[in-house]
């Protein structure tokens, strides 16, 4: 250790064979324990399924949310020629008319086969060259449905029926569902109508969005200041930067999650909420459903977050399968509030500061009206469980890939 | 060769920077932790705001137990251990008030922003990169200690006793270990791929901060101070190089067993299982040369405040390191894992070991500190009383708690089927778990609060000794002993 010339004493061999040593012993800890697992280890950093790689960078930078226009909380898609793919589906109550050129892009009511497209084309109420084709069809309709015995004491319905487009524009916006985490997705029985243009375009199951509108708002002026709601007759947004500036005050749901998780690190969630389903029965009983236990955590599961929380003790529940387990936003909105009152017996701290005090000053509501700050913590959780496997693969519905249920009930041994 | 030790004057003003202020953070800290145990387990959130909840202030007080209190006590102790064990003042006085200034100025604000929104993210290495966006606490601290360091490895280096004693390779080891993890625990969790990777690579950070700074450094003092205060050598000092080297060895391969039956590979989970059983080695080495060192002087237990707190901490040393090593095993880590258990043994550790050791040494170096003797010995003896009642008090039933909140939860697995185990979820809800914790909660608060007195008559007592002149009438307590190595 004494290597400077100031010593006065020299150092025995014995001492500096142990140092040798030791150090080597050292790092040899460090290359097994910290390095080799991600190359040893492929679930460290591989993704769990392509529907987790898309959600998180294909759907997440592109669906926009705001909460800026007080409750009417708005969803918007950020849609991108030769890059979203698009799905224009037909059902029950729905009808597209299509001019020719674009009839090949819908995908006909009773039809298996999904037929998805990277053109941006857009959906819209009839024109006027459709009008008669509109009201021709919804009497046909109306009329099928009036023949129909089971239908006898219900009321008529009036069928939506839209006219597909090409706006012949590069991007444009819709408007998204607002009470689901789970995207489109589809994995078998479908088909790709143009060249794949995107990389993710040829992988074994898509993202899609169905049935996009444009997305036109109406500015309405409140006692307290503008906001405004989806108005199909509206004005257009005409950019992005239109969208994330006031009033409209857009943030996109990757930027939202990100803050989310800032905030979780900020307020010591973590301190209190575990973040992983261990491989014990009771965390798969505690996270599972009424009928189906939790997977287990697996480490791919962590690989978007640049701060993981693993947690060291459960004085709140675990929050690794949250996204399921409590998927309402209506419930977190209340339980953020006064976790005490949503949950019988909680400790929990209240977190009033994610809301504004009623900004319109009309609400005889008990909860104050969520700001960025509920809308980036509440989207944060949802992560959590939902995007392990696709939507159509998933253990809350039976599917578990794993099959975490037959190894707890004994029915497979595991090695 | 000791008359010419004796004419070396050593200027203890570093030291005093050092260990007077952690004393005063010692208060607050405690202050903190009792006012949580009150305000968030059994009024639950009496006093509320933004600021003042758990998860904002519970970084605070581990942060300025951990850094603010027994870091910077322990670096005050090494400058008044080191160069009495060298024979030459401190290398540098300058450096040393450098180091020192860095230590305060960014260490002090970097732990009290945590309720303003700063928190890094990371437990036990919540220090921001910068305050205000400009003001880089984290790099000054690595700044301080890397200037801690140099003074320290020069002061060695230079030294005019050949032999070096136990303590010094402690102190040589932890300065150099406590470097490297921190730079691990602040920094390099940002250089490995995100999920797992960072989460392991914090447990490492998290284990060594325990592992290979606090326990060397808290080593290193104890086995200073025992022969001090006993006036005997130590009994083996193969035993302690045994025990210095196993240390080296094997904490670095401990990390991931704060991840058994979680999501990070079973391979790595063994490796750090078999590792934490072989954490019996340096600690019973350790634990039995403090012992024998004191065998058949068992008397002295009785009138030696400084000796009662090394005996306490090295039995909690003891205990903390029965506890460690087993609940690493899969079946003890599936009862206690995520309960109050977790909370008790980090406490055992950090308040009922290290820092009984620090106050030993504290109570040992004070009254050549302030050239004065101590201003109370009963003060002493109620300190050391308070505290290991109130410990007790308040240790035990988060162990007994926790580890019934373990059974409860492992109660949910009875049974074979999966309809089974979620009726004994209905049965028994996690929030009536968290329910049944109160009474534990209720004795651990009242313990706590013995705690924070006895301590408050610890300040109280030494900076009466510092500040006001020893009354005549008083007994010379606790003189120093000499210099024997």
């Amino acid at each position: 250790m004494n290597t400077e010339k100031k010593s006065q004493f020299k150092l025995e061999k014995s001492a500096v064979l142990t140092f040798i040593g030791i150090v080597l012993l050292f790092s040899s800890a460090v290359i097994v324990t910290l390095i080799a697992p991600q190359y040893v280890d492929p679930t460290w950093i591989q993704p769990t399924t392509s529907y987790q790689v898309q959600v998180y960078e294909i759907a997440d930078p592109h669906l926009y949310i705001s909460s800026a226009g007080g409750e009417n909380r708005q969803y918007v898609y950020h849609l991108q020629k030769d890059f979203t793919l698009l799905a224009f589906q037909e059902n029950e109550l729905t009808r597209i008319l299509a001019p020719k050129d674009l009839e090949s892009y819908v995908t006909k009511f009773g039809d298996g086969q999904l037929k998805l497209t990277s053109k941006l084309l857009l959906l819209r109420e009839p024109t006027e060259s459709f009008t008669q084709e509109t009201e021709a069809l919804r009497q046909q309709l109306q009329s099928e449905w009036t023949k129909n015995d089971q239908n006898k004491d219900k009321t008529k319905p009036r069928f939506t029926i839209l006219e597909l487009y090409d706006p012949g524009v590069q991007e444009a916006f819709s408007p998204a569902p607002t009470d689901t985490m789970l995207e489109n997705w589809v994995d078998q029985n479908y088909i790709l109508i143009d060249e794949p243009k995107h990389s993710y375009h040829q992988d074994q199951g898509v993202i899609y969005i169905l049935n996009p509108l444009e997305y036109r708002i109406r500015v309405v002026h409140g006692t307290t200041g503008d906001f405004w709601i989806f108005d199909p007759t509206g004005t257009k947004v005409e950019s992005l930067e239109q969208l994330q500036s006031h009033p409209l005050q857009f943030k996109s749901r990757q930027e939202l999650i990100r803050a989310g998780e800032g905030i979780y690190a900020m307020e010591g969630c973590f301190y209190c909420h575990t973040d992983q389903t261990r491989t014990l029965v009771q965390d798969l009983v505690l996270n599972g459903s009424d009928s189906y236990p939790a997977p287990p955590s697996s480490p791919n599961e962590y690989i978007y977050q640049r701060i993981t929380f693993p947690g060291t003790r459960r004085i709140g529940p675990d929050l690794s399968r949250v996204g399921v387990k409590r998927p309402s936003r209506d419930w977190h909105k209340g339980h953020f509030w006064s976790p005490s009152s949503e949950s019988k017996g909680s400790i929990m701290p209240s977190f009033k500061h994610f809301f504004d005090d009623d900004p319109r000053g009309v609400s005889k509501e008990s909860v104050g009206i969520p700001n960025y700050k509920f809308e980036a913590i509440f989207q944060y959780l949802m992560t959590k469980g939902t995007r392990i496997t696709p939507p159509n693969q998933a253990w809350w519905i039976g599917k578990d890939p794993i099959k975490t249920i037959e190894i707890i009930e004994g029915q497979r041994k595991i090695k | 060769m000791q008359q010419e030790l004796a004419k070396v004057k050593y200027d203890d003003a570093p030291s005093r920077w050092m260990l007077y202020p952690s004393i005063v953070f010692l208060i607050i800290a405690l202050t903190i932790g009792v006012f949580l145990s009150y305000n968030v387990f059994l009024f639950p959130d009496y006093f509320s705001s933004e600021y003042i909840q758990f998860g904002r202030l519970r970084p605070v007080h581990v942060g300025t137990v951990a850094y603010l209190w027994l870091v910077s006590a322990n670096v005050g102790l090494f400058f008044y251990l080191v160069p009495r064990l060298c024979g030459v003042p401190l290398w540098s006085y300058p450096l040393a008030y450098i180091s020192i200034a860095l230590w305060w100025a960014s260490l002090a604000p970097g732990i009290f922003s945590y309720p303003f929104g700063t928190n890094f993210g990371w437990e036990y290495a919540e220090l921001p990169d910068t305050l205000w966006g400009w003001y880089p606490v984290k790099f000054m601290v690595l700044l301080a200690w890397i200037g801690f360091t140099i003074n320290l490895y020069m002061t060695i280096a230079t030294r005019t006793i050949e032999k070096m004693y136990v303590s010094l390779w402690y102190v040589m080891g932890t300065m150099f270990w406590t470097g490297f993890t921190y730079v691990v625990g602040s920094y390099a969790v940002n250089w490995v791929p995100e999920g797992i990777s960072r989460v392991n690579v914090s447990w490492f950070y998290v284990h060594n901060l325990v592992g290979l700074i606090f326990t060397p450094q808290g080593l290193a003092i104890a086995y200073f101070f025992l022969p001090k205060v006993t006036n005997s050598p130590i009994y083996s000092h193969q035993l302690s190089m045994v025990g210095f080297w196993s240390i080296a060895f094997v904490y670095a391969w401990v990390g991931a067993h704060h991840m058994i039956h979680g999501p990070i590979s079973q391979w790595l989970q063994t490796t750090s299982i078999v590792f934490s059983i072989a954490l019996f080695i340096p600690v019973w080495t350790v634990v039995g040369n403090f012992f024998y060192t004191l065998r058949s002087q068992w008397n002295k237990y009785e009138h030696n405040v400084p000796l009662r707190f090394i005996l306490l901490g090295a039995a909690y040393y003891f205990i903390t390191c029965v506890q460690g090593p087993l609940m690493s095993l899969r079946n003890i880590n599936e009862l206690t894992s995520k309960t109050d258990w977790i909370i008790g043994h980090a406490h055992i550790s950090i308040y009922g070991t290290f820092t009984y050791f620090a106050f030993a040494g504290i109570y040992y170096a004070l009254p050549s500190l302030a050239s004065k003797p101590l201003w109370s010995r009963r003060m002493a003896s109620w300190h050391f009383a308070l505290n290991m009642w109130g410990g007790l008090i308040f240790m035990l039933p988060l162990w007994l708690g926790g580890f019934l909140q373990g059974m409860q939860w492992s109660s949910w697995a009875d049974g074979g089927s999966y309809a089974q185990f979620h009726n004994n979820l209905t049965n028994l809800s996690f929030l009536r778990t968290i329910a049944d914790m109160y009474p534990w909660w209720t004795l651990r608060s009242i313990g706590g609060t013995i705690v924070l007195f006895g301590n408050i008559i610890f300040a109280v007592n030494v900076f009466n000794t510092i500040l006001l002149d020893p009354s005549k009438d008083r007994e010379l307590a606790l003189a120093p002993a000499k210099v024997q190595i």
